[in-house]
């Protein structure tokens, strides 16, 4: 199959699982909001007026990072539940474009949710063409991480049972735990640099700098605090996390 | 030329403490074109094998080939031609069925036209018509059963696996099906079937094989097999004699109240007689493929059961 039909492949996914599979059952709409929003309003009540936007760029990535886990389950429920990851793959199509078809939905899913926040950050700070754009690639880098590493996991499952709590804690560590809704500063200046640990922390400092917020200096290793740095390892991970996904995920039961 | 060709293939799932040898050093061809069965009790091996061979289950030992591609070596080439119905498979819970079948057929390459008219087509063979812009979480077991199959029957792929395809279909959907895939034979395709109904294995395939215990424990025609069990008619008698009683003729079951007897052309008379003797109405019919499968397997676990040492 040519290139242009294995594209084509993709963005048919996309649409039936994706774009179909969202309007036929608005709840994913509800359910894609309610988290982060419900953070957006805890933070709206209990801390300081300043930290707001930096809950609206939380939600945001967010948004971003659980894509990962939409990946996760959907596609170990398609595998594992309804079969049709095997009938997809048994076929001219390219596994990489399965998963690239499945990653499109879950932004599909999405999609709602980021413009809610966009629009919400636009109201809370002034936000320029070039820093929207400079968002946007934020996201799609976090996109491609959290659905590369969500898709890894899920051809590992054997059981839907065993999804849940695994899910829980991966995507919980990765968006709850780091500074995605609150600011690094926040964090005691000797300790900002375990945050790094979390890939999500390169993502949402490069949000904040993208959003013109003030970023926190990492005092103890000072390289790590910069656009630079940051920009290299989310684009490292993200490439990296594909890379391995790519290469470990399995495709045939062992 | 040969289709598929499995040497020495054997599958050992381990795990949890276990390990089951599903597969047993299969041999096994099947000629292009040919629409060939598998046949074998729950657990035997069938979906064992049809996931080796369509490259989705690594195997312990032993090799596949597809139209002369090594399956382990080169699972992707392999994929590219063939097309399964996995066994229990699902379609997705918000499409069509005509979303299904088109929207597969795009992703599997073809143009929107092509998979239009495949379309149609394969909805208007299967009974599907009245359905076609139903989401199929509204659709009946039977229903979602033939969108899944639709779907694969509608591609050209040039090897089909299709385990129990008919599973949980009525008479006439499964005779629907069976003339969709005898058409997709037609039209070039080689076919690996799995089925527990018999009358299916028997109006469908060319050839089949007998799984018992992961290994094939017969390979060739339906009427073969039915010759090979070396009985050819089925005697049913609701009352009068005992299992030990005739159990000298052959092969005896508890059936619809009564006793079914296989027996050969010459013990017949015999029978009947002794029947009319004791004024007993019998039933005399031709051995079907389900008895002769009976016969061959339920002697295959006789021998394993006698070889093994009494406790
Ligand atoms: N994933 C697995 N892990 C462990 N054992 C397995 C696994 N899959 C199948 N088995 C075992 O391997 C053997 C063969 O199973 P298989 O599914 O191939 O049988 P089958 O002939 O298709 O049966 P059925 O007619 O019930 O579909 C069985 O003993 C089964 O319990
Ligand atoms: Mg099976």
């Amino acid at each position: 199959m040519t290139w242009r039909r294995q594209a084509n492949a993709v963005f048919r996914i996309c649409w039936f699982n994706g774009f179909l599979g969202l309007v036929r059952s608005p709840l994913v709409f509800v359910a894609l909001f309610l988290t982060p929003l419900s953070f957006l309003f805890f933070l709206y009540v209990v801390a300081p007026r300043a930290e707001l936007p930096f809950g609206v760029v939380g939600g945001v990535l967010f948004s971003c990072l659980f894509t990962g886990s939409g990946m996760m389950n959907d596609c170990a429920y398609l595998r594992l539940e309804r079969q049709l990851q095997q009938v997809f793959i048994t076929s001219p199509l390219r596994p990489i474009s399965w998963v690239l078809g499945m990653a499109l939905s879950e932004l599909t899913f999405t999609i709602p949710a980021l413009v809610l926040f966009l629009g919400v950050l636009t109201l809370v700070i002034s936000i320029s063409i070039g820093a929207f754009f400079a968002l946007l690639g934020v996201i799609i880098l976090t996109w491609l991480l959290a659905s590369s590493l969500g898709f890894l996991l899920s051809t590992f499952f054997r059981t839907l049972r065993e999804i849940w709590p695994i899910g829980m804690v991966i995507f919980t560590t990765l968006s709850v735990l780091p500074p995605v809704f609150y600011p690094l500063a926040a964090v005691p200046a000797s300790f900002r640099w375990v945050a790094y640990l979390a890939p999500s922390t390169f993502a949402s400092q490069l949000a904040v700098r993208a959003a013109g917020l003030p970023a926190a200096s990492v005092p103890s290793v000072p390289a790590l605090g910069s656009i630079p740095a940051e920009l290299l390892g989310l684009v490292g991970l993200a490439v990296l996390f594909t890379g391995v996904a790519m290469r470990f995920a399995r495709w045939r039961e062992p | 030329m040969d289709a598929l060709v499995a040497h020495s293939l054997s599958k050992t799932y381990r795990g949890g403490g276990r390990s089951v040898r599903a597969l047993d050093n299969v041999d096994l061809t099947i000629a292009q074109g040919q629409l060939f069965g598998f046949l074998g009790r729950n657990g035997a091996g069938k979906t064992t094998f049809i996931k080796i061979a369509a490259g989705l289950l690594l195997p312990s030992s032993g090799s596949v080939q597809l139209f002369g591609t090594d399956v382990v070596a080169h699972p992707r080439e392999v994929r590219e031609r063939i097309a399964i119905v996995p066994q229990e498979g699902k379609p997705f819970y918000h499409l069509t069925p005509r979303e299904h079948v088109e929207e597969y057929l795009q992703v599997r390459g073809a143009s929107s036209e092509t998979s239009k008219s495949r379309a149609d087509e394969v909805l208007k063979a299967m009974g599907l018509e009245p359905y076609a812009r139903t989401p199929a979480m509204l659709l009946s077991g039977g229903l979602q059963q033939r969108t899944l199959v639709a779907m694969i029957l509608a591609t050209d792929a040039e090897f089909l696996f299709l385990d129990e395809p008919t599973l949980g279909m009525d008479p006439f959907a499964r005779r629907q099906v069976w003339e969709v895939i005898r058409r997709s034979v037609r039209n070039g395709s080689t076919v690996l079937l799995t089925t527990h109904y018999l009358d299916e294995a028997e109006q469908l395939t060319d050839e089949l094989a007998v799984i018992e215990g992961g290994r094939v424990l017969y390979r060739g025609t339906p009427d073969a097999l039915k010759s090979k069990v070396r009985r050819e008619v089925r005697l049913h008698f609701s009352s009068g004699f005992s299992a030990e009683e005739l159990a000298p003729f052959g092969e005896v079951y508890a059936e619809r109240g009564g006793l079914t007897v296989m027996t050969t052309r010459a013990q017949v008379e015999e029978l009947t007689r002794m029947a009319l003797e004791r004024k007993i109405a019998v039933n005399v019919g031709p051995v079907t493929l389900e008895e002769a499968f009976l016969t061959l397997v339920g002697r295959d676990i006789e021998e394993e059961d006698s070889e093994a040492p009494l406790a």
